[in-house]
């Protein structure tokens, strides 16, 4: 009550009757690559922002000791660039008067805004910086609600652990960003207990237009499993390049790239057969607590974006760090920055895009990574069974037998 | 040894593209004086003008490229004539700051016709290829060597074998005493950017079909026109293709350079630059200053 009062007196119409009032506007702030090399994954992580933006403001906004305070997002363009990113949020703060910072696109970016919040005490949740490094420091104020990098490609190992006749030969190609080499450092790491082993692992410089000469090294190695590490262009430039160079696998898995439509409309059938470990898919089976359900949420994206492709992960997990936002806050009761902190830190919800729950660390170690497979231009969730849809095709034929 | 053949072999198919893509920056460069650091969003245009005919009308990409040549041409003459022009004759900074400003420009406009999406020409002939042994020599990138070395030739063929080319050499070597005989100024470095824009749509056109491309694609291609010239020399059409396949053989032996991750096959690239300015200042083929 003495809060209200004090709410009230800070300028809010707060009046202590029971019927939620209005209160000031809470303003976010983020930086996302809206031009640049990333500004496809840029524009997916908006998407997934505006979306939730809409939903929450047609519900009058975040309950916050019943007054209900509309939400604003003040987006900022990185140019994806990562150094860009950290002076930007540093003006959404300071300039702008963010009260809270929702994450750019990558990793790299992630990593230099953790700085600038952790300096300044303003929370920031983010979704699309998997790797774990930049939670290695002991930052207090970044949260991750995606799996982390070390998840991305393992699922794919142990759905082939499953797969008969059994894969054991992998080749690890990386792009040299520190996302994916700690995805290619985990599937190092991890691949012999599943009884598999690495025979070429090599990296190459993020946005290599050309990967013709890595594809054929990587063919001398004949491997079962090939596997990239890397971003949308280069998990289409190694499909091709596979494909022109004969390199037949039994599996063709990537890291990111598979789950946007782009990778099917770029490649045609030649993205068939292609895997993905995906942070999430339309088809998972999660029974959220609140906000939409998964079909209600695919529903919500197709209508706003006027689209006839569900959403893909990117943009699920960005209303994902809204959405764990605004139960922190709720929780909270509050919009001081240091209880909202304490609230995330607390924070155990189940969403559409499953559980969020943060360790000591910051990061949502709590929601597993799916596998996909492209089937016929189609995507189906193949592994884990639980919320599987599909069934692995397996083998990949070899590229002149398709 | 058959991977070492293998190697090789994409070497210099990868040098294609880099002659393909160099001629025409190699070309405005020597005769105008300017760096255009717009030239790899140039190319991209001819990329997406590729892109967008095999999309809507399923036209091979092979045949496309005239019209990205023309279309290319056509914008290259504009923008000299129209903005360019203007700083013809100032300091290479400010023609740095301007064609850096076309560049954001152009992107920019790629990016609200085209989104950021992904894009990609894949014909169905895009995975065949040539089998010598266990060498393979996709047909795609065969063709996209053979466009260059074609387009090499042509250049060639103006510069050497007709009055406009006689122009465009006179006034490279001289612009006043040009003027002086008579050449009309104006009209010679507007086709001289045309026709490096008209080369620079050609090599955009092959690059879609191997390379997914967006509208920022084309910024590593300006660094590499620029290492090729540097590594060939300027002036010649020899120096370019020799500057091309030299930088497109070092890269990809750099990347199976044992013990190394391939993301040192650009540093490799760029030391070996390093020294030949060093070694050899005028390039590999390059004409005294």
């Amino acid at each position: 009550m003495g809060l209200a009062v004090l709410l009230a007196a800070c300028g809010n119409s707060g009046s202590g009757t029971p019927a939620p009032s209005t209160g000031a506007p809470i303003i976010f702030g983020a930086a996302v690559s809206l031009t640049g090399s990333q500004s496809k994954e840029g524009g997916l992580t908006k998407q997934g922002y505006d979306l939730w933006l809409d939903w929450i403001n047609q519900r009058g906004g975040i309950l916050v000791n019943n007054a209900k305070h509309p939400v604003q997002i003040i987006y900022e363009d990185d140019q994806s660039n990562a150094n860009l990113s950290a002076t930007l949020v540093e003006k959404l703060i300071t300039v702008e008067k963010a009260q809270f910072i929702l994450g750019p696109y990558g990793s790299s970016a992630t990593a230099s805004d953790a700085i600038v919040v952790e300096k300044d005490g303003i929370p920031m949740v983010e979704s699309n910086g998997a790797a774990q490094s930049i939670f290695s420091h002991g930052y207090k104020y970044t949260f991750g609600v995606l799996s982390p990098a070390n998840k991305y490609l393992t699922g794919v190992l142990d759905m082939a652990a499953t797969l008969s006749p059994k894969p054991t030969t992998i080749a690890m190609l990386a792009a040299n960003d520190n996302f994916s080499l700690e995805v290619a450092k985990a599937v190092a790491d991890y691949a012999p207990s599943k009884g598999m082993q690495i025979v070429f692992n090599k990296s190459y410089p993020a946005a290599a237009p050309d990967v013709s000469g890595l594809i054929s090294q990587a063919k001398a190695a004949n491997p079962d499993i090939v596997m990239n590490s890397g971003h949308l262009a280069e998990s289409i430039a190694i499909n091709k390049a596979a494909k022109q160079l004969g390199l037949n696998a039994k599996i063709f898995a990537y890291s990111v790239g598979p789950s946007t439509p782009d990778f099917i409309s770029a490649l045609g059938a030649d993205a068939n057969y292609v895997y993905d470990g995906s942070q999430w898919t339309p088809q998972v089976k999660y029974r959220p607590s609140f906000y939409l359900s998964v079909a209600d949420y695919v529903k919500a994206y197709q209508k706003k974006y006027n689209s006839t492709e569900p959403p893909d992960y990117h943009v699920a997990e960005s209303t994902a760090g809204c959405l764990a936002f605004e139960k922190a806050i709720e929780n909270a009761g509050s919009l001081d920055p240091s209880k909202v902190r304490d609230a995330l830190a607390a924070l155990d919800v189940m969403t559409f895009f499953g559980e969020i729950k943060f360790d000591s660390r910051g990061i949502n170690i709590y929601k597993p990574m799916v596998v996909e497979q492209i089937q016929s231009g189609t995507h189906y969730t193949v592994f884990p069974a639980a919320v599987a849809n599909g069934q692995p095709q397996y083998p990949t034929p070899t590229w002149s037998s398709r | 040894m058959s991977q070492f053949a293998q190697q090789v072999v994409l070497g210099l198919l990868l040098g294609g593209i880099y002659v393909a893509v160099a001629l025409g920056f190699s070309l405005v460069w020597g005769i105008l004086n300017i760096v255009n650091l717009a030239h790899g969003a140039l190319v991209i245009v001819g990329a997406y003008i590729t892109w967008d005919l095999f999309t809507r009308l399923h036209v091979d990409p092979f045949l496309s490229l005239p019209v990205d040549a023309l279309t290319l041409f056509v914008i290259g003459y504009a923008l000299q004539r129209g903005v360019i022009n203007r700083v013809i004759r100032a300091p290479l900074f400010f023609t740095f700051l301007l064609t850096f400003g076309i560049n954001l420009v152009i992107v920019s406009l790629l990016l609200l016709i085209f989104t950021a999406d992904f894009r990609s020409v894949t014909p169905s002939y895009s995975g065949t290829g040539l089998h010598l042994g266990s060498v393979i020599i996709p047909y795609i990138r065969l063709g996209g060597l053979a466009v260059a070395l074609a387009m090499a030739g042509v250049l060639w063929a103006i510069l050497n074998r007709t009055r406009i080319g006689a122009a465009i050499l006179a006034v490279g070597a001289d612009r006043d005493a040009a003027q002086l005989v008579g050449v009309d100024l104006r009209h010679i470095y507007a086709l001289t950017f045309a026709i490096g824009a008209a080369f620079a749509g050609v090599a955009g056109g092959i690059i879609s079909t191997f390379q997914s491309i967006t509208p920022t694609a084309g910024d590593p291609y300006t660094l590499q026109a620029f290492a090729v010239v540097i590594l060939g020399g300027l002036g010649r059409v020899s120096a370019t293709i020799a500057g091309g396949l030299a930088f497109g053989l070092i890269e990809v032996l750099g990347q199976s350079a044992p013990g190394l991750g391939s993301g040192f096959a650009n540093a490799i690239a760029f030391v070996v630059l390093v020294l030949v300015l060093v070694i050899r200042p005028r390039g590999l083929l390059g004409r005294l200053a």
